[in-house]
């Protein structure tokens, strides 16, 4: 039997900065690392989980949209991630803005593994008109 | 800049990072967390819907991974990887195919309560010389790493 999507449709206006969703935990493991590694064609990148996009997952699980477009994200390096860890994910709504008539919401996550090692924070902005990238470079 | 030398003045250009972006990288890329169905990253088909566009783009995160790379190779790991920020603004969506060098410029010293932040403005662009990112960075480097004040 399929699973019931519960998830709420996004209600901009009635999102609440500050917002502090469900811790996020999960085990980085050496392939995660090799596989980021090939995609960014870099073997010292330290900071895989940047493709992990935690700063969205658990807004992701609990709020359905239109879809997204990154305008701008921040990235603080603590110390690389290692394989084997699991890493607990905290994420928060920090800010939304309109711009131009469009709407953003910023996210901000903080992730630590098992031993208290803080890892990095990550803040990203997005647009939440995705269409908006087609009207702008393809029309 | 970076390796051996540390030393660091207003004005230095950051040695320039040229990424190939291919379809394969992006898919990579994604597939790195987990992610297995299809996206407006790797599938053309979602990204029409969701975007309005022809074909995929690669997720921003790509570029600021880029920028991360730059600047790690600028400052060394031993520094970066612990004191190392980048804050990125993506302009221009960068699509399977391109090719985008990312440059920097060293534009600020300050003294902090653990060392000397360094502060970098990036500059990304694709090969028509269109800008795709815009930002900054910094890292910052312990004073023992400095040359001594006189």
């Amino acid at each position: 039997m399929a699973d019931t999507d519960n998830r709420i449709l996004l209600d901009w206006d009635a999102l609440e900065v500050g917002e502090t969703f469900d811790k996020y935990e999960y085990v980085l493991t050496q392939e995660m690392i090799d596989t980021y590694r090939k995609g960014v064609m870099d073997d010292e990148a330290g900071f895989p989980t940047i493709a992990h996009k935690v700063d969205v997952k658990q807004y992701n699980a609990r709020y359905t949209d239109n879809g997204s477009v990154n305008a701008r994200c921040a990235f603080q390096c603590y110390n690389p991630p290692i394989a084997g860890k699991k890493l607990t994910v905290t994420a928060w709504i920090a800010d939304k803005y309109l711009r131009r008539g469009k709407n953003y919401i910023v996210t901000e996550a903080v992730s630590v593994d098992e031993d208290g090692r803080l890892i990095d924070r990550v803040i990203t902005h997005e647009l939440k008109q995705p269409s908006e990238v087609g009207k702008k470079w393809e029309g | 800049m970076g390796g051996m030398t540390r030393n660091y003045q207003v004005g230095d250009e950051v040695t320039s990072l040229v990424k190939q972006v291919t379809q394969e990288a992006i898919n990579l890329f994604e597939s790195s967390a987990g992610a297995t169905g299809p996206s407006q990253f790797t599938d053309e088909e979602t990204a029409r819907e969701i975007l309005g566009t022809s074909g995929t783009v690669a997720s921003g995160r790509m570029s600021l991974t880029f920028a991360l790379e730059m600047l790690r190779r600028a400052f060394g790991a031993d520094v970066f990887n612990h004191t190392g920020s980048v804050d990125l603004r993506f302009l221009r969506p960068v699509r399977p195919g391109d090719t985008i060098t990312f440059s920097g410029r060293v534009t600020g010293i300050s003294r902090e309560a653990n060392g000397s932040k360094i502060s970098v403005e990036i500059k990304a662009e694709n090969q028509n010389g269109d800008t795709t990112g815009v930002g900054n960075g910094s890292a910052i480097v312990p004073n023992a790493y400095l040359p001594a004040e006189e």
